[in-house]
């Protein structure tokens, strides 16, 4: 197809704002998938996608658009709805030359379609503003419109009204994309393919998703990706309609697929450019970046046995997940497991879910760190991502801490929850803005309880990891939306919190934290182990220290009676059935020294009021 | 279940001790789960009937084997009417060889026991009872919901004496909600002023499901603390030690030569057979359970009646046959030296090594070596002239014991 009747675009919207369902009703009317297959959300495969509700990996489209003046090829490229950090969504938006953006008409702004927004500007797209969820009786479309014109500066009428459940409005949408988005322009030679997701396929190895820029690709040649150097042979190109199906070539402007024969999805990252072995590329597409780990923790098997399971699952899940690390760890206290490395929570909690449901294993997970930059006396440099493995203090000069831009957006009357929460969690404001822009200021005094609000801080990514959101969430009813960036390192006097059990240290409860909260977390972290080890044949004093210093002490009683006073009527099964209880409890325990500790006080830290 | 097994026959059992149901209470206590009603009175004749018919067929099933001890347990037997105590009675001794010196206890509620009723019992064979008392203070009672009060208790006991038993057992409950040192204390040293031959002491659990847990879960009534309840359990053990009660199981003490001899059978892991709805029973390598509702008990045994003939072994196939019979367990040597363990542990004379060995044909080290040190450094466990005993310690410990052999 003649390359200016190509149209690459994308989605972009915060989470729920109907990304998906709006995806769905184009498949539908360009009749790619008949409604009779529709499936709700067919773009969301995994299982857990759909439970989610959220679009974990970016997925693409091709879909035939019978214009006015004839046909066009549509390429939607489905943008992860919700990520830890924006780089994938980054990569989305690279591969096309226009953006959808969908604004809830109920809700309005929130703070990921500020940060989408931002992303698709830099990228220099056209964005067709969209408006969803007009059929709703309480979506305000008139405000949010205007919301959006003063937000970023649209015209009203470039405003689409849709309703993505009903279909009102798509046929218009689909109508802008070919009138509003420009056609890709590329040259015949040498090939350069931007690949913007990848999967493994255990027969076709490392699928590659791409956006063609320049030249072509079919079947048989040898390719060769930029940053890494592997060679693969091209077993088969095509399309997505939505399944994978085979063409002869891909040309520049197109998106489809690559069957690479790489065997790892790590030969053939998100961000990287294929071009040919015998005719390649002097320079490769702009933009790519090793993904980096941000977030560690330790897993292991809560069953000691299941050890090399989670090695194979790790293996397989790598296969196709460029973004997890592991290596093999070691805890006293938890025996033999990894610790991994993730974008960030919601990353490890999706390897965690699928760890457990698809290879079906029970797993213990240890509270999350992050990675620290440590300077040490000899002038060197480590970086130091499980709390376990921090130098001796006395050799360390200083210690850096990865920082994050932190914006959220809240109505107004929230401001000062917001700014107490980021405080008391070391966040530094940095400026505000009210979203309704035009409004005077008498009017923005009448209205500033409903008017909302763009918050940005920086704040220390560890006091963002745990609970952050969720308080965010409940101390704003919900109003409040967040989106974070990465911004690099910021010198901290942080120390590492030990936490002795029966005096000794347990290492898989250690945690690195700002000097001036050691005090008030070691004794919360005490006071909650108190409650969550059971009492033991002997007294068990438990203690949180920084160094050698003592700072919150509890003891655990210890356990006088445990009987059971009376035989009913004979009934001795029953009795032997409560101790058979008794005595899978205790082999769900890890033993520390002597102690018996259950798993949920492994995960103390994660529920520390903080 | 492993189908070999249920057709491999066991041995009929020369002995056994006779546990009988009676599952009626006149009200149901909020701390009870046991298998009992309140309000199911106009089943009593036809109950009376269909456990009737069940002890008959037992004892034809089994060939009449000896019976040294039974057991009316329940719900309240003092509640029925005699009739139906001599007619169980009457039935067993045809149903077995019940020996002439057979203990012979009933359950009993202090409110019970006042009249023509108490005065019959010993004609009618029952030369042992067991009363439930609880406490000696009135606001406990209430709390535990019992239709007695204090000196109702005492006066039955003077009317038990004056009936004539010479054999009699109270029980007492410790660990209650609200209960102080001061009123178990009281308890105790009244209770022990009357003499019985023969004390319980209950810990109060509270049972999944019962009205006093729910209170306690809602914060209606307050929770007990273990802590209080094991100094109780200490203070017990030193005030009858001291007026010359031997400790001679966890929960139970006696002077000398008047253990109770049923219970011991349970704690011997030794042959019994319960009849009546919701009862247990231990024959063989078969663990066995009726079922639990009366009604559909009574209906069960209504048409039935006495087996014709005595099998030739046990098997759970016999054993299912029977019509009131629910849950058929087979308990295999592992399984029957672990519960032989706890159970035979819970008694002051200990585990015997030699009696180990002889029961199994395995000596008790080749078996549970590893669990008796780590018990033993744990001070839990102590061995003494080829016996093992819980410690002191350990009595209040003792499922701590147990379960390591699970």
């Amino acid at each position: 197809m003649d390359i200016d009747r190509i149209r690459n675009f994308c989605i972009i919207a915060h989470i729920d704002h109907g990304k998906s369902t709006l995806a769905d009703r184009m498949l539908e009317l360009t009749g790619t998938v008949s409604a009779r297959d529709m499936m709700e959300q067919v773009m969301d495969q995994m299982d857990l996608e759909r439970e989610r509700g959220i679009t974990i990996k970016g997925k693409a489209v091709k879909m035939n658009y019978h214009g006015e003046d004839g046909d066009y090829q549509l390429n939607l490229i489905d943008t992860p709805g919700h990520v830890d950090f924006g780089y994938e969504v980054s990569r989305a938006l690279a591969a096309c030359e226009g953006a959808i953006l969908v604004v809830d008409a109920t809700q309005g702004i929130q703070a990921q379609t500020l940060a989408n927004v931002y992303l698709a500007m830099e990228h220099d797209m056209t964005i067709i503003p969209v408006l969803n969820k007009i059929d709703l009786a309480v979506a305000q479309p008139q405000r949010v419109s205007q919301e959006v014109q003063m937000a970023f500066g649209f015209k009203e009428d470039e405003i689409l009204f849709v309703s993505a459940k009903d279909g009102t409005g798509v046929s218009q949408l689909l109508k802008a994309i070919v009138e509003r988005v420009p056609p890709p322009k590329g040259v015949s030679n040498p090939l350069r393919a931007l690949v913007f997701d990848s999967a493994y396929d255990p027969y076709k190895g490392v699928v590659a998703y791409v956006r063609l820029f320049d030249g072509s690709i079919g079947k048989g040649s040898q390719l060769l990706m930029m940053s890494t150097g592997s060679n693969g042979d091209i077993l088969e190109v095509g399309n997505f309609l939505p399944k994978l199906t085979p063409v002869e070539r891909l040309y520049a402007g197109e998106v489809g697929y690559v069957a690479t024969g790489l065997k790892n999805v790590r030969e053939c990252r998100v961000g990287d450019t294929i071009t040919l072995t015998e005719q390649p590329a002097s320079e490769a597409l702009p933009g790519y970046e090793p993904l980096k780990s941000m977030v560690f923790a330790g897993l292991y098997p809560a069953d000691g046995d299941d050890y090399l399971s989670l090695r194979t699952a790790l293996e397989k899940l790598q296969l196709n997940d460029a973004a997890l690390g592991y290596e093999p760890e070691t805890s006293a206290a938890l025996g033999f497991g990894f610790r991994c490395g993730f974008l960030g929570l919601l990353h490890m909690e999706i390897v965690q879910e699928r760890l457990e449901r698809e290879y079906g294993l029970n797993l213990l997970i240890t509270a999350p760190s992050v990675a620290y930059q440590v300077l040490m006396d000899d002038g060197t440099e480590v970086v130091v991502d499980s709390p376990a493995k921090l130098p001796p203090t006395q050799r360390i000069t200083e210690m850096r801490e990865p920082l994050l831009a932190l914006s959220i957006v809240a109505p107004a009357r929230f401001i000062g929850t917001v700014m107490e929460l980021v405080t008391a969690r070391r966040g530094e404001f940095r400026r505000m803005e009210y979203l309704q822009g035009a409004v005077s200021q008498e009017e923005q005094g009448n209205a500033s309880s409903d008017a909302r609000v763009l918050m940005e801080y920086r704040a220390p990514l560890s006091e963002v990891l745990m609970d952050f959101y969720d308080q965010l969430k409940s101390r704003t009813q919900g109003y409040a939306s967040m989106d974070y960036s990465f911004q690099g390192y910021q010198s901290a006097p942080l120390v590492k919190l030990d936490l002795l059990v029966n005096n000794q240290p347990v290492d898989a409860l250690s945690l690195i934290l700002h000097r001036d909260k050691a005090q008030q977390q070691g004794k919360a972290l005490v006071e909650k182990l108190r409650t969550l080890i059971p009492r033991q044949l002997f007294e068990v004093p438990l203690q949180a220290a920084v160094g050698s210093r003592i700072i919150a002490r509890e003891t655990i009683r210890a356990l006088r009676k445990n009987v059971l006073a009376k035989c009913y009527g004979g009934d001795i099964t029953r009795k032997r059935k409560l101790l058979e209880k008794q005595a899978e409890g205790k082999k769900r325990m890890k033993r520390v020294g002597n102690v018996e500790i259950p798993q949920e006080a492994f995960l103390a830290l994660l529920k520390l009021e903080r | 279940m492993d189908s070999e097994n249920n057709k491999e026959g066991s041995a009929l059992p020369a002995q056994i001790a006779l546990y009988i149901h009676i599952p009626f209470c006149q009200t149901k206590c909020p701390y009870c789960d046991f298998n009992t009603y309140a309000g199911i009175e106009p089943l009593i004749p036809s109950y009376t009937k269909a456990l009737t018919t069940e002890i008959l067929h037992w004892g034809a099933l089994l060939g009449r084997p000896r019976v040294s001890t039974i057991f009316f347990g329940g719900g309240t037997p003092s509640y029925v009417p005699g009739q139906s105590i001599a007619a169980f009675l009457d039935a067993a001794r045809r149903a077995f060889q019940v020996t002439s010196d057979a203990e012979v206890t009933m359950e009993a509620n202090p409110g019970d026991l006042f009249g023509e009723g108490v005065a019959s019992l010993p004609g009618l064979g029952i030369n042992r009872l067991s009363i439930g008392v609880q406490s000696l203070d009135d606001s406990l009672l209430k709390v535990l919901g019992r239709r007695h009060s204090s000196q109702e208790a005492v006066e039955a006991y003077g009317a038990v004496r004056r009936a004539g038993f010479a054999n009699v057992s109270l029980d007492l409950m410790y660990g209650l909600p609200n209960q102080s040192m001061e009123q178990w204390r009281d308890s105790l040293e009244r209770v022990l002023s009357l003499l019985p031959e023969h004390l319980s002491l209950y810990c109060l659990t509270l049972e999944e499901g019962t009205p006093m847990q729910q209170q306690v879960r809602l914060g209606e009534t307050s929770e007990p603390d273990p802590d209080l309840a094991a100094d109780m359990y200490l203070m017990a053990e030193d005030l009858l030690g001291q007026a010359g009660y031997g400790h001679y199981e966890i929960s139970n003490w006696a002077k000398p030569g008047r253990e109770s001899l049923h219970n011991l059978t349970y704690w011997h892991n030794q042959p019994y057979l319960g009849v009546g709805p919701g009862a247990h029973s231990y024959l063989g390598k078969w663990r066995f359970n009726n079922i639990n509702s009366p009604r559909e008990y009574i209906g069960r045994f209504g048409n039935f009646s006495k087996a014709e003939a005595t099998v030739d072994a046990l098997s759970s196939e016999v054993i299912s046959q029977v019509p009131t019979v629910g849950d058929v367990e087979t308990i295999e040597q592992p399984m029957e030296m672990a519960e032989t363990m706890m159970l035979g542990l819970r008694l002051s004379e200990g585990m015997s090594l030699d009696g180990f060995a002889s029961r199994f044909g395995r000596s008790l080290s080749s078996v549970y070596g590893e669990q008796i040190r780590e018990l033993t450094s744990l001070k839990l466990l102590e061995q003494r002239d080829g016996v093992l005993y819980l410690t002191e310690h350990g009595h209040l410990l003792g499922n701590e014991v147990f379960l390591r052999f699970f």
